[in-house]
């Protein structure tokens, strides 16, 4: 809770690497960069779910002031990767946007215009109207979902026949709506094709995905296209992968011999960067009397695009975080005519846990067991390999949390025994478990003769603190004090990193810096010392790096400035570059991040209204680098976890095939008034099995269980089982 | 959106002048900017109202006088307001975001447009934008409509929380004709339910401009509440709302007065529940029959057949926290 409101900053740190950046509003994001000659693009949806374009009436449009010209199907420059139905089906771009007269759902961008301004474009784009000739489209995830039966996703582990006459069983349905990212910044593109060079400013979370992916798409070299993102305002999965925003950017650009922006409404946020599928669970849990977990059987599904699919793993971590003897698990797709779903915070698994993270609860209320100690009796100590868990403090982090929030002192274990006038009040918590992934990354540091440096990745910082995380990773490596480091990153001219996703971001580029770091260091010491150093005890740990020069911990050589280092070499600045991946060591072990959340709320017996009152979050992210940033996701996510239980849905109108109140004021997402002060905490123990950093991504953690912990309160409160979310007050009447 | 020419009135005679077949007045904008973005309104012409029409407070001798250009914000936070009227402010801050209140009039607030989402979605059908079009919630996604005094063209809520005070507190409406006669009107009878033309949301004349409203002293400064339940706790419109208000005589209520956003095409006032309550004691028990005769006219649509149980929730709980205060 201390972490925004007590801590002294240290001397000679300035907070977050970007703040100056971004609070004077010299960052600039994808949308802000002033290109000479721009143009500016604004998509036209399609208005029905399904069927075919007989005809687009762009007249009305093309006399329209400032118009330069429109694209659509007819006049479009051919995309190689896009060009065919065999083609765009095995990209991983997957949407034929302005290559068909296909539509596949509502508000697929059937033309586009562009106009000398924003405002130019944006009026020109209303007139723009199409013929259709329709055809029957399904949008109803509810109606549809019996239509298709759940396929084993992987081997089942046991049989269920050994635990048919378990002591307890358990079966229950779980369902939870469609969910949209929305990060505050809307995803936008500017796209400079000049000389065979492609540029492009684009909000992502990955840029070398979305290089390699142009490359593909539009059969270019990789070395002939950058793309920068350097400030990214928030993503949450959304810029994960290449959308038509960027692609039809690309044609734009191409078309005109022009530089061309092109920037996502709130209401095409909705239907253009992805969504969480709305999804459907039935959990089977059994039990023993002492409480032990004996079999579950776990059957998913969830909606999908019609034209391209998309897979949530929702029944993943139900082989992750318990220990189950006998699990099966099942799980199906349901194709619509929606836009594409994508991984959003948590994907797959912050749907499951809602799912097993709820029937725990009602399996211990059955056992007349408490939650935490079932918990606890039943986690899993390997992976669903057997391979033990590097590091897993699971179980610290369920004990830390009890003791936060008072369990054993507050909490009565029988529902609706705590009131407040007509407030029922519950205690509620839930755990969230995520693998602890790593993946290569390169990076590179430039040091200059006064001994500041820059280190440098590819790797986008979306909010996350990832610049500030390779200071603090660069001081603590090397010694240098944080002032004098400066931090590069969001460009495919930079050194090689992943997407900033799944949880792996740092812990992937810890390897990086720390390769870096390591190669800065020797070749200071080659060039300080040259062979007295390897004469001498060699160990580069002893090697410290100040803010002017190089010495040994152990004073057993003298210390050398940088200024003298450099002069002697004749060298304007020093250059490093290094790669990383995961050691081999790692293939031996499980790897886990984990949470444990607790909830107190209190419930309105006569109006629904729900109150969060408290919120404990107790994290294993491994070592804690930054630990306002670190704090900063375990609260973003927790806020994402209240919104997924209590408000974010997103409607379809099924008559008409078409999302409704798809901007900020329909679709709910919590507000500080939503949220109380989430105390949030870390076990801050080091994995250095996962990277030389010892940080385990944290990311997802924070969400996936989230919700379950807020059910759970809820039946605490009033004894009613909510198992459909979100559960907004009208849910909780009419239970 | 679609060009427009703009032009300031110094005073509302200049404004009547300038307002012509497809001209539109704007004050604070807060709504009618989104329409025109949304192409669902699009005047050749506006006519800015900030200086041609009062923006004070003012102490009349049986109430007050609110000039119509008072913005959301000063009129909540007013000290005569807050000591006569405070379930209006309250009513007031539950509504928007501060950000939209310090640009939102008081006037605008009067004549802002139904948040229906087939409303505000130009390719789905709605009688309230496209007279004979159809209407989409009817037969689609209708929790959020209306549950009394819709109609087979309209299941459109008025989306007001400010209305909603203001009905339960028997405000006149002054308005400016085009032919330069003042007229007060009742608030009630100002917004008007949809029946076959629920393209016009109220009864304001074509070209008319709200001058001010005014409210009369009452006793309702001591027991309110406005409760107001939504999905969220900012930026969210009710799925129900209730002024409610005691004037009481220990524990006898004197005078009642109740009203609900969320429920109908216009601001409802719950008429037999106010009577029934008026001579009896404030008792859990009378609150929960009130309630009850309210919820007695109410006809639910498919997906909002919840607000039954809510708004006799809400209703009871909003006159318990008229006694204690809360």
């Amino acid at each position: 809770m201390d972490y925004f409101f007590e801590k002294e900053v240290e001397n000679n740190a300035r907070g977050r690497v970007e703040a100056e950046e971004k609070v004077t509003g010299k960052a600039k994001y994808s949308a802000e960069y002033d290109i000479p000659e721009l143009a500016h693009a604004v998509m036209v949806g399609s208005t029905i779910a399904a069927g075919r374009i007989l005809n687009i009436d762009i007249a009305n449009a093309k006399e329209a002031p400032g118009v330069i010209d429109i694209l659509t199907h007819n006049n479009r420059p051919t995309v190689p990767g896009i060009a065919t139905e065999e083609a765009w089906k095995k990209s991983r771009f997957s949407l034929p946007v302005f290559h068909t007269d296909k539509i596949y759902y509502n508000e697929q961008p059937i033309a586009m215009v562009i106009a000398e301004t924003l405002e130019d474009a944006t009026y020109a784009a209303s007139l723009v109207t199409a013929d259709y000739e329709e055809s029957e489209f399904e949008t109803n995830f509810k109606e549809e979902r019996d239509s298709v039966e759940t396929i084993e996703t992987k081997e089942e582990k046991g049989s269920r026949e050994n635990w048919q006459n378990a002591d307890h069983i358990i079966e229950r349905e779980f369902k939870i709506a469609m969910e949209v990212h929305n990060p505050m910044e809307p995803h936008a593109t500017i796209a400079d094709w000049k000389n065979g060079e492609l540029t492009l400013y684009d909000k992502s979370q990955n840029v070398y995905g979305v290089q390699g992916n142009i490359a593909k798409l539009f059969d270019i070299s990789e070395n002939n296209i950058r793309v920068i993102s350097e400030f990214v305002g928030g993503g949450f999965g959304s810029g994960l992968l290449v959308w038509p925003n960027t692609v039809v950017a690309i044609m734009a650009s191409q078309h005109l011999n022009r530089p061309v922006k092109v920037v996502l409404t709130r209401p095409q946020m909705f239907t253009s960067v992805g969504h969480r599928p709305e999804s459907w669970q039935r959990f089977k849990i059994g039990a023993d009397k002492s409480g032990k977990f004996l079999g579950c059987y776990h059957q998913a599904k969830h909606a999908t695009s019609s034209h391209t699919g998309h897979t949530d793993n929702i029944t993943g971590l139900t082989w992750k975080h318990y220990h189950f003897p006998n699990i099966k698990t099942e799980q199906e797709e349901i194709p619509l005519n929606i836009p594409k779903p994508t991984w959003m915070r948590g994907p797959g698994d912050a749907s499951g846990a809602f799912a097993i993270e709820s029937i725990v609860d009602e399996l211990c209320e059955k056992l007349d067991m408490d939650p935490v100690e079932v918990r606890l009796m039943n986690l899993s100590e390997t992976d669903s390999q057997g391979k033990p868990w590097s590091t897993n403090y699971l179980n610290e982090c369920l004990k830390i949390g009890a003791e936060k929030i008072g369990w054993n002192k507050n909490r009565k274990s029988k529902p609706g025994e705590l009131k407040e006038g007509e407030w029922n009040i519950g205690y509620g918590m839930a755990v969230g478990f995520w693998n602890a992934g790593r993946q290569d990354a390169d990076a590179s540091i430039e040091m200059k003769p006064n001994g500041d440096i820059i280190v440098r990745s590819a790797m986008t910082d979306i909010g996350t603190g990832t610049g500030t995380a390779m200071q603090n990773m660069a001081h603590n490596f090397l010694g240098i004090p944080k002032n004098k480091i400066a931090i590069e990153l969001g460009d495919s001219d930079l050194p090689y990193a992943p997407s900033q996703g799944g949880s792996w971001g740092l812990s992937s580029l810890s390897g990086g810096v720390a390769a870096a770091c390591k190669s800065l260091k020797t070749k200071l010491v080659d060039l300080a010392y040259g062979s007295k150093f390897e004469k001498g005890k060699g160990n580069l740990k002893l090697v410290k790096l100040n803010s002017d020069g190089i010495s040994m911990e152990d004073d057993s050589l003298e210390p050398v400035s940088y200024k003298s280092i450099f002069d002697k070499n004749n060298l304007g600045v020093l250059n490093v570059k290094a790669s990383s991946s995961p050691r081999e060591e790692a293939k031996k072990y499980g790897f886990c991040s984990s949470a444990a959340h607790y909830v107190k709320l209190k419930v309105n017996k006569l109006t629904g209204d729900i109150k969060i009152l408290e919120m404990v979050s107790v994290a294993d992210g491994g070592k804690i680098i930054n630990d306002q940033a670190a704090a900063n996701q375990v609260i973003g996510a927790a806020i994402g976890g209240i919104g997924m239980a209590l408000m974010e849905k997103q409607d379809i109108d099924h008559n008409h095939g078409r999302l409704i109140g798809n901007d900020l004021a329909g679709y709910h997402f919590p507000c500080n008034a939503d949220a109380p002060i989430i105390d949030v905490s870390f076990i801050d123990k080091p994995d250095y099995n996962r990277n030389p950093a010892g940080a385990k991504g944290l990311g997802e953690v924070g969400i996936i269980g989230c919700a379950a912990a807020i059910t759970n309160a809820i039946y605490n409160a009033t004894g009613k089982r909510m198992r459909d979310l979100p559960v907004t007050p009208d849910k909780i009447l009419m239970a | 959106m679609k060009p427009f020419e703009y032009s300031k009135a110094e005073n509302t005679t200049s404004a009547i002048k300038l307002a012509g077949n497809s001209s539109m007045y704007i004050s604070g904008g807060t709504n009618l900017i989104d329409l025109m973005k949304k192409h669902i309104h699009e005047p050749d012409k506006l006519i800015d109202l900030t200086d041609a029409v009062s923006s004070e407070i003012t102490v009349q001798e049986n109430g007050i006088r609110i000039g119509a250009m008072v913005r959301n914000s000063t009129l909540a936070e007013d000290s005569l307001i807050l000591d006569k009227f405070p379930l209006l402010s309250r009513a007031i801050l539950k509504g928007a975001s501060p950000q939209i209140r310090n640009m939102a009039s008081t006037g605008g607030n009067l004549l802002q447009r139904t948040r229906c989402p087939y409303f505000y979605d130009t390719a789905l059908p709605c009688n309230k934008r496209i007279p004979g079009s159809g209407c989409g919630a009817l037969e689609g996604n209708n929790r959020m409509s209306a549950v009394i005094g819709y109609s087979n063209s309209c299941v459109a809520v008025h989306p007001s929380d400010m209305c909603v005070a203001l009905v339960a507190l028997d405000t006149k409406v002054e308005i400016l004709k085009p032919d330069g006669n003042t007229e007060m009107i009742n608030f009630e009878d100002f917004h008007r339910l949809p029946g076959d033309n629920p393209q016009k949301d109220n009864n304001l004349p074509d070209g008319a401009i709200i001058t001010a409203i005014e409210i009369q002293n009452n006793s309702f400064n001591k027991n309110y509440d406005y409760l107001k339940l939504r999905e969220r706790e900012s930026y969210a419109f009710a799925l129900i709302s209730v002024a409610a208000a005691l004037e009481l005589s220990g524990n006898l209520i004197r005078e009642a007065r109740l009203a609900s956003g969320g429920v109908a095409h216009k601001p409802w006032r719950w008429k037999d529940a106010e009577n029934f309550l008026k001579g009896e004691n404030a008792t859990e028990e009378n609150f929960k029959k009130a309630a009850e005769l309210a919820i007695e006219k109410i006809a639910p649509l498919e997906d909002n057949k919840f607000k039954t149980e809510m708004l006799k929730g809400a209703i009871q709980q909003s006159f318990m926290n008229c006694v204690t205060n809360r």
